[in-house]
Parts: C-alpha cells; sequence; structure tokens
C-alpha cells in the first residue's frame, strides 16, 4: 500500500456547524471561559503524565512518589522554587501591574491618542 | 461514586495517544462533574433568585419552561453552567477528533479489511440525499454530522461518534456503548420469552451500537441497521465485523426504506425520533408499520414526553435543544405519540409506553472500570433532568401490530 503525502491525508471536520450560543453579557467572556477550560485540560494532562512517568519509574524499582514526598530541599533549592513561583504570579498578574506601572506613569489612553496625532505632524 | 468506566476495545476503533486519553478523560470527568455538581445548584437558585426576580418583573410566578428561561439565561450561575456544558461538548469532540484525524488513513483502510471479510451486507445507493433535519445543523455539536465524507471511502465521523458518544454517555451505556439495544432485547426477552423475530430492523443506527445486541441475543435473525450517514453505515459495518457478529447496514432513510411490506418481525429505534421533525416523524412510524409483518413490534427508545414532567424538569432537558445543536429535542417531547401510532396504523389500545431497565449491570465486574457498586449506582438512580440517561431504565413506545403475537415459539 502506498502511503499519501502529508499533504493528501484526508482530515476530520473540526467545527460543527450552527451558530454557537453566546452565555455571558460581557463581551469575551465566552471566549475567555473556554480558553480557561482548554487550559484546565491541559493542566490535568500533564498531572496524569507526571502520574504516569510516577508509575512506570515504580514498575522499574524507582519509587519517585515516595522521593518526592520525602525529598528535602536545600537552601538553594528554596530559593530557586520561591524565585519561580514569585516570577509565576508576575506573569499572572501581569495586566494588573502594568495598569499600576502606566497610573506611576501618568499614562493615559488620551495621551497615547495625542501622541499618534503628534507624532503624525507635518 | 468514581466513575472509572472504561470502553472497550476493537479493532475499528481509534486508539488514542496517552496524552490524547488524558483530554477525553478530562471531558468525560467534567461532564460527570457538571451533572453531579454544578447541576443540583440550579434548583436553588431558580427558587431562591430567578423565580422571585420574574415574580417582580412580571406580577406573575413563572408558568412554563420558557418562563423559566427567560429568567434562568440572565442568572451568573446558569450562566456558568450552560457554557461550562458546552465548554464539555467541545472539549469532548475535540479531544477525539484530533485524535482520529492523526490515524484517518489507518482507520479507514482498517475499516474497509474488516468489511471485506465480513459476509454481510453493507448497501451504500450512488447519489443518496440525506433529509435536512440532519444536515441543516450538526447535531450535538459533533463536527461533520452523520453525513460529511473527508475523502472516498470515509468513516471518519463514524469513529469520532463511536469514541466521543462513548464520553459523552460517561460509560452508562457499558463498555460497548450498547445499553439502549441491550436493554430493549433484555425487556423483550423477560416480558416475552416466546418472540422470535425472523428479521429485525434499527431504524437510524449510526455506528450500530445498538443494533449488534439483537444479533448476539436473537442468533437466527437476520439483522439490518439503517442510517441516513454514509460514513456511519460503513464503519457500523466495520466494527460489527470487529465484534465477530454479521449485521447487516445500509444506508437509507426511515421514513421510505426500500424493504418490502410486512418484512421484518421487529423494527426498533434508539434515540432517533429526537433527531428527526415533525414532517419525518409520522412518516418513520407509518413506515415502521409497512415494513412490519402482521402481529409484529415496533419499539421506539427515546425521551419521555414533556407532559410527564414539571416546567422546571422541562426547562432542563431543553437546554439541549438551545445549547447543543439538538433543534427537535423539545418539540419532539410535545408530539402525541400515541396518536402517531394510531394514525400510522396501530391500535391505540395495542400501544403503551414502559421503561426497559437498564442492562449496564450485566457489565459490572466484567469490563474494566465497571464495578458493581459504580454500575448499581448507575442503573438505579432517580430520573434526574440534566443528567445523561435515566436513572431506572430507558423509555420505550411499544406497539403491536394487528395480527397473532409474532412467531411464538
Amino acid at each position: 500500500m502506498t502511503h499519501p503525502a502529508p499533504s493528501d491525508r484526508p482530515h476530520v471536520f473540526r467545527h460543527a456547524r450552527g451558530k454557537r450560543p453566546e452565555f455571558y453579557e460581557t463581551e469575551g467572556l465566552d471566549q475567555a471561559m473556554s480558553m480557561i477550560m482548554v487550559l484546565a485540560s491541559e493542566l490535568c494532562v500533564v498531572r496524569d503524565r507526571l502520574d504516569s512517568a510516577e508509575r512506570v519509574a515504580k514498575a522499574h524499582g524507582i519509587d519517585l512518589a515516595a522521593g518526592i514526598e520525602t525529598l528535602v530541599f536545600d537552601q538553594a533549592a528554596l530559593e530557586e522554587r520561591e524565585a519561580r513561583r514569585q516570577e509565576f504570579m508576575r506573569r499572572l498578574f501581569y495586566v494588573q501591574l502594568k495598569d499600576a506601572d502606566e497610573a506611576a506613569q501618568a499614562q493615559t489612553a488620551e495621551g497615547y491618542t495625542r501622541t499618534i496625532a503628534e507624532i503624525a505632524e507635518q | 461514586m468514581l466513575n472509572t468506566f472504561q470502553q472497550a476495545p476493537h479493532a475499528a476503533l481509534p486508539e488514542a495517544t496517552a496524552d490524547e486519553a488524558s483530554r477525553q478523560e478530562f471531558a468525560k470527568s467534567l461532564k460527570g462533574f457538571i451533572q453531579s455538581t454544578l447541576l443540583p445548584g440550579l434548583g436553588p437558585v431558580y427558587q431562591t433568585r430567578v423565580a422571585r426576580t420574574f415574580e417582580r418583573e412580571h406580577g406573575r410566578p413563572p408558568a412554563d419552561r420558557r418562563d423559566i428561561r427567560t429568567g434562568m439565561v440572565k442568572d451568573l450561575y446558569f450562566q456558568h453552567y450552560a457554557a461550562t456544558n458546552r465548554i464539555a461538548q467541545e472539549l469532548l469532540w475535540e479531544s477525539v477528533s484530533s485524535s482520529v484525524d492523526r490515524q484517518l488513513p489507518e482507520l479507514i483502510a482498517k475499516a474497509r479489511d474488516l468489511s471485506a471479510g465480513s459476509a454481510a451486507q453493507l448497501v451504500i445507493p450512488e447519489g443518496f440525499q440525506p433529509p435536512r433535519y440532519v444536515t441543516a445543523l450538526d447535531i450535538h455539536c459533533m463536527p461533520g454530522g452523520y453525513c460529511s465524507e473527508a475523502c472516498p471511502e470515509d468513516i471518519s465521523v463514524g469513529a469520532v461518534y463511536d469514541r466521543g458518544v462513548y464520553l459523552y454517555s460517561m460509560g452508562y451505556t457499558g463498555p460497548n456503548n450498547d445499553d439502549m439495544g441491550r436493554s430493549v432485547v433484555n425487556y423483550l426477552k423477560r416480558n416475552m420469552p416466546g418472540f422470535k423475530p425472523r428479521r429485525i430492523l434499527d431504524m437510524g443506527c449510526t455506528v450500530g451500537h445498538s443494533t449488534l445486541p439483537y444479533k448476539e441475543l436473537f442468533p437466527e435473525a437476520e439483522v439490518w441497521g439503517i442510517d441516513v450517514g454514509g460514513p456511519c453505515v460503513r464503519y457500523a459495518h466495520a466494527r460489527a465485523a470487529a465484534m465477530g457478529l454479521e449485521v447487516n447496514f445500509a444506508q437509507m432513510n426511515a421514513e421510505e426504506t426500500t424493504f418490502p411490506d410486512e418484512h421484518f418481525d421487529l423494527v426498533v429505534s434508539h434515540i432517533l425520533l429526537h433527531e428527526t421533525s415533525g414532517k419525518a416523524m409520522p412518516r418513520i412510524f407509518a413506515e415502521a408499520h409497512r415494513v412490519l409483518a402482521p402481529g409484529g413490534l415496533m419499539i421506539h427508545a427515546d425521551l419521555p414526553p414533556f407532559d410527564l414532567m414539571d416546567p422546571f424538569t422541562q426547562f432542563i432537558l431543553d437546554n439541549e435543544t438551545w445549547y447543543n445543536n439538538e433543534p427537535f429535542w423539545g418539540a419532539m417531547r410535545d408530539m402525541d405519540q400515541f396518536a402517531l401510532a394510531e394514525r400510522a396504523g396501530f391500535d391505540r389500545a395495542e400501544v403503551r409506553f414502559d421503561t426497559a431497565p437498564m442492562a449496564v449491570m450485566e457489565f459490572a465486574a466484567q469490563a474494566e472500570g465497571y464495578s458493581q457498586e459504580a454500575s448499581e449506582h448507575v442503573a438505579e438512580r432517580d430520573f434526574t433532568a440534566g443528567e445523561f440517561a435515566p436513572g431506572g431504565g430507558w423509555e420505550v413506545l411499544i406497539a403491536h401490530k394487528a395480527g397473532p403475537r409474532a412467531i411464538a415459539a
């Protein structure tokens, strides 16, 4: 049997025919909820994979799960983890922190529009 | 109760990588969570918030499911419930579609090989036109619906359906997705032990989930499954072969089959009627009557009518109409099925509704993930609108065509 070139491969249908309903009055929230649930799904996928890794290791004589539970962190490890958590939260709250920075710099939407006009001046 | 039900593999079924399997399990778990944990909140939200607001605004309490809906759609709890339900449905199909897409040419080849090894007929007529009620919207949001073909000899939507429906029903219909058919056969065996149909027709069979138990439990009978979806019957034929059963499948419209008059002793359908239309449903009843031999039985296993339910229950069920591409879901429940059967030629005294107890218990401890406890839990629930499958059993409409009680042994 000949294998078709990748571009010739048939593909399944990806969208269901029919207008998708909206559930929220706030614009964009339907999309945001979908994205959140997709991320939640991927988080579960990763957690499942870690669980599988522990089980496979155990089947090969390495008790990863027990090792993880009894792992003792030295100072460097503690600092590394805390730095990673703080960095993560900084990314998570990026838009709020940007807002605070704009307030501190007195950057406004009006100022932005004014700049566009000023730059365009001939 | 933890649901660890697992679908039984067969040679035509798509296989999932570890990550694909996790995504699919997530979709199944999310549906379970919504039904067990979010759904119960809708009652108190309605009673303590929505009904009161409605009464204040309209000067009267909500009277029917439409009034309830008017109020509920503005409530944030309901919005989260309904949005998450819809997203779960989308995640479900996406988790299966991407898995099927990865292996589609191989699945098509496998189905072709399996079919070639079966002595049973597979009939796909040239130029068949599926009816609009299945092509206008992709029912229950399954991308492609039942009829779309991605390429010649395509089975993709059949494969997506086989895996997707297992996740949709969260395994409640057994490791082979066949609880409805199995329950109806059990019902016949227990209530009419002398009934031995020579020919059996399953209308709207999709991939033959409910069709196969008829062949398994009436091995002497000639069994036919028909459906308007070409890729579905193609996949059904391969799946039956993979499961070692010779069942004939044809792409055919249940409103107008090509079978001769009085050809079958038993005509059945499972969750077909609510995916048809107000015009098609009477024609399907009439066609069932035409192809039934005297003394034969027509049995439709579908949704119970609305007139047996309170308005809030109706409202919950009707969400499928609005949010899950099920255009006939609500209207079908308002149809007078006794009158339809009578107009089709059945004697009204020979038409009744009954409950066929779920067969899921039979799988307990025999199939992966089906513990005695969890199977009992599924089989013995009370009916709760918004949960998959009525607890206790499937609602069946049974009509007996005039004539001697069929083929008593």
